[in-house]
């Protein structure tokens, strides 16, 4: 695919962003009005612009990174928009930061290489530690960064400087990569002996004790999240992501098992302790025997999706409204009601287009680094869609997660759309 | 490196392809299900503003029928012309509190199949129509008009059939309430003050409420008796003023406190005529629960009846009374556990009107397409002969002496040979529940009907099925034969 090509599809996403705040219009009986334009000129000039960041940032880049990005974006958009206007509005705005952080993040990766990070991996690990920290902070003092709790977890930070102009943000969202690229970096420097640290008990080969402390490390770090800001999925997601990229990085089978081992005792821990987590089984495992409470939400996700049906409402004329929460954790229902099957698979493709691009680029690599850290951010983005994806079909209880470049929310985006900076800069470099 | 990344890569793609599983599971191998689970208010609130089908009577009376909404041209709102006393059976189809009656029984009929999706396109392009289709209901509106009136400031039921076909020619309930009050957006509340109602008008008296038949239950108790030629018209029977239940203290006594005839003899023909409890008591324990019960489950006693919605089970236990005499006695004058709706009591007398044979009651006769073509032509449906025609013969001569000369004589149209049976069942407080089931003409039947009151003050104390019934039962068959 070449770079006309690339840029035409992303115009053509755009358009299908326009169009489908178009439809939404028109099934509502509306004039079909401003937000039409306003979308359209939104994305392509959003996203146009880090087209063309990209040609001369990262020109040897993949082009097929961007416009399933476009694509999912403007899905998710025309949701929000069909639920809530003034919240689209928002969103759109992010729409334009996200794109210019990433064109930022592509100015700054640009001065050196990727492989520049891998020296600024502790500074990366303490900031990244800090801003998962920050929601902590207490809510009632003078200093205008407060901590927030939302829905019974405390993973917002928000910007009151008194003024109307008020931000809200989940630092986690950049967390995630600043420790992506410090696993890989440590990995990349300890391969070697993580991998051939072990010790054989018969035909067993057991870790060496000293190896496991990165491991319990991240995983009592992944528990302090689920006790401090009760964010099951963060906390999930930065535990998956690290024993992935352990096994990746080592190859040794028995990291993988150590990790879904303390995976599986932290969640029944945690389902035995925390009353927020045992709601959360119940919900998963009879939704509909719990229809009244815990149940309602996934309950109406599922109807949501039975009533779209192959071909879905149409857009703007189902009734996504009933689902709590439908432009956040639960878009992908939303979604799938109004565009039916056609719509969910379509994202469902879109997604496994982006994984493969992304463990293609990791594949390719010659540099470790490089390799571990397209890996981990691939892996990162996977986990996290099949673990809402898989939540709101019931395959994996509900961890209250976004669904990456779709769910509303900016500093979801803004991490995301950092990550496929990162990602399209390996990308050029490794075409280089 | 790449080894473990592979391995990886395949872990995450199986779990990418357990998400296509998990949506075509529900979306497609669940998603009828998912659906119309009732707790799914989608398609109900999808159902809102669209056009639906009409309604009309055999007579060309619309019942139901969509309007364009005045206020948005693009909605439609739907409009119940003939008011409250069709409500129990042309039902509502409201988005807040769901479907009910013909509206709900024949939502997939009446329903627009307009989805405003590409399914549309696809649909116009298999040149399939879209548009609601139409029901014509058996009811004759100006009969139906004619029960509701007649049953003035009473509670209760009406239900007329044609005894050929066991078309519902009519079917009341009162009081009832306007449906259109359900379609607003203040629905909700419009329907916890019908709940709170302590005229109760939300409940179908005819269809889904069961009932002591009280002495109506005789024409089944002689049916038996003439069926298996235990006892004749003319057979005598001792004619005590009060009858002693066997292994009991209970005793039974008739209306008037008094023998049947002169406290000697009287014949079959004289007890039911009369309607001696005393003498039906005594000949319903001669003849067995088991007998009885035959002729009963013939006429659809203890099992589910298709009506256009399944109605409640009559009831006669005959396990039960076939070991306590005492209680058989009473269930033979219709008391005790004895149980009908009025619809399933106008059934019986369509049965005797009928030679014995008995139909399924129906109340929609044709379907028809948005263009007026039949979609669907119901047929009646016969269940099967409860009775010989010889058994129905004499029932019939029993049941006009009653009008002729009996307890419902308020029932007669002058000109007009009718069959009837009155009935007073046990009801609240100190009200009896007056009945009269009959049919006319007797030489050629063509209405067989079922009047049940709720005793209530309206009714009085002294009401019975002589003289509050059978005066409704009268009109009605004078409004139905000179149309």
């Amino acid at each position: 695919m070449s770079r006309n090509v690339e840029g035409a599809t992303i115009v053509a996403a755009s358009l299908l962003a326009a169009f489908a705040v178009a439809l939404v219009n028109f099934s509502r009986g509306e004039t079909v009005d401003a937000q039409v334009g306003l979308t359209f000129l939104v994305f392509v000039l959003a996203f146009g612009g880090l087209f063309v960041a990209v040609n001369r940032l990262a020109p040897k880049a993949t082009p097929l990174l961007l416009p399933p990005i476009v694509a999912l974006v403007g899905l998710g958009f025309f949701q929000i928009y069909r639920l809530d206007p003034d919240r689209a509005g928002l969103q759109r705005w992010w729409v334009v930061i996200a794109a210019a952080v990433a064109v930022v993040a592509l100015v700054l990766l640009a001065r050196g290489t990727t492989s520049s990070l891998r020296r600024y991996r502790n500074l990366l690990l303490i900031v990244s530690v800090g801003l998962l920290l920050l929601p902590n902070l207490p809510t009632d003092w003078s200093f205008p960064l407060k901590g927030l709790e939302v829905n019974g977890s405390r993973l917002w930070i928000v910007l009151d400087t008194g003024t109307p102009f008020r931000m809200q943000f989940q630092p986690a969202e950049l967390a995630k990569l600043g420790l992506v690229i410090y696993f890989a970096g440590y990995l990349a420097d300890h391969q070697k002996a993580l991998r051939e640290a072990f010790r054989k008990i018969g035909p067993i080969r057991i870790p060496e004790p000293r190896q496991l402390i990165p491991l319990v490390l991240a995983w009592g770090g992944s528990i302090l999240i689920l006790v401090w800001q009760r964010d099951l999925g963060a906390s999930l997601l930065l535990f998956a992501g690290f024993v992935l990229l352990l096994y990746a990085a080592t190859g040794s089978s028995g990291y993988l098992l150590t990790g879904g081992l303390m995976t599986v005792t932290g969640a029944a821990a945690a389902a035995y302790l925390f009353d927020h987590v045992q709601r959360r089984m119940t919900a998963w495992l009879q939704p509909f025997e719990n229809y009244q409470d815990e149940g309602f939400q996934i309950a109406q996700g599922l109807f949501a999706l039975g009533t779209g049906s192959l071909s879905g409402a149409g857009p703007g004329l189902g009734r996504p409204d009933l689902i709590p929460n439908a432009e956040t954790d639960f878009i992908f229902a939303a979604i799938g009601e109004e565009l039916g099957l056609a719509g969910t698979v379509a994202i469902i493709a879109l997604f496994a287009l982006l994984i493969s691009v992304g463990l293609g680029l990791s594949f390719r690599s010659r540099d470790t680094f490089r390799k571990l850290l397209a890996a981990g951010l691939t892996f990162v983005l996977a986990v996290q869609v099949f673990l809402i994806v898989g939540g709101v079909l019931r395959i994996v209880p509900l961890t209250g997660i976004t669904l990456p470049f779709m769910s509303y929310g900016g500093s979801a985006l803004v991490g995301n759309m950092v990550l496929v900076a990162l990602l399209l800069r390996i990308s050029h470099e490794e075409s280089s | 490196m790449n080894g473990p990344i592979r391995r990886t890569a395949i872990g995450l793609f199986t779990c990418l392809a357990m998400l296509l599983a998990g949506v075509t599971w529900y979306q497609v191998v669940r998603a009828d299900e998912l659906r119309d689970d009732p707790r799914n208010p989608r398609g109900v609130l999808s159902e809102r503003g669209k056009q639906r089908g009409l309604i009309v009577s055999s007579d060309g009376v619309v019942l139901a029928r969509s309007v364009e909404d005045p206020t948005d041209a693009r909605n439609y709102v739907r409009e119940y012309p003939q008011g409250e006393a069709f409500t129990h059976l042309v039902g509502y189809s409201s988005f807040l509190v769901g479907n009910g009656g013909l509206e709900a029984a024949y939502n997939n009929q009446l329903r627009s199949r307009r989805d405003l999706t590409i399914s549309d396109l696809v649909s116009i392009f298999l040149g399939r129509d879209l548009r609601p289709n139409s029901v014509e209901a058996t009811i004759d509106a100006d009969l139906q008009q004619a029960a509701f009136d007649a049953l003035g400031d009473n509670r209760g039921a009406v239900v007329a059939l044609d005894p050929r076909s066991g078309a519902v020619l009519a079917l009341v309930s009162k009081p009832s309430f306007d449906a259109e009050v359900l379609l607003g957006d203040d629905a909700s509340i419009r329907w916890e003050s019908l709940l709170a109602d302590p005229s109760q008008p939300l409940r179908d008296r005819a269809t889904k409420e069961i009932y002591a038949p009280g002495s109506t239950f005789k024409t089944i108790v002689t049916a038996t008796s003439l069926d298996t030629g235990h006892a004749g018209l003319g057979t005598t029977f001792d004619d005590p003023v009060e009858f002693q239940l066997p292994g009991s203290s209970a005793t039974i006594r008739n209306a008037n406190e008094r023998a049947c005839n002169d406290g000697e003899t009287a014949t079959l023909l004289q007890a039911f005529v009369r309607s001696c409890n005393t003498i039906y008591a005594d000949l319903t324990i001669q003849l067995g629960a088991a007998d009885i019960g035959i002729t009963a489950e013939a006429l659809g006693f203890n099992q589910d009846i298709e009506f256009e919605w399944t109605i409640p089970r009559a009831v006669w236990e005959t396990e039960q009374l076939a070991q306590d005499p005492a209680a058989l006695g009473q269930s033979g004058i219709g008391e005790r556990d004895v149980r009908a709706t009025p619809l399933h009591m106008a059934m019986i007398a369509a049965a005797v009107a009928n030679g014995g044979r008995v139909y399924t009651p129906y109340a929609v006769s044709q379907v028809f397409d948005a263009d007026g073509g039949v979609v669907r032509r119901i047929e009646p449906d016969e269940m099967g002969r409860a009775m010989s025609e010889e058994t129905a013969l004499t029932l019939t001569q029993m049941m006009e002496r009653v009008v002729t000369e009996g307890t419902g004589r308020l029932a007669a149209v002058p000109g007009v040979r009718v069959a009837g049976k009155t009935g007073t069942a046990t009801g609240n407080g100190p009200f009896g529940n007056p009945w009269f089931i009959g049919f006319a003409p007797v030489d050629n039947p063509t209405i067989a009907l079922a009047v049940f009151i709720e005793g209530t003050e309206a009714s009085g104390e002294s009401a019975g099925g002589g003289s509050v019934a059978a005066p409704i039962a009268s009109d009605l068959f004078d409004v139905w034969l000179s149309r």
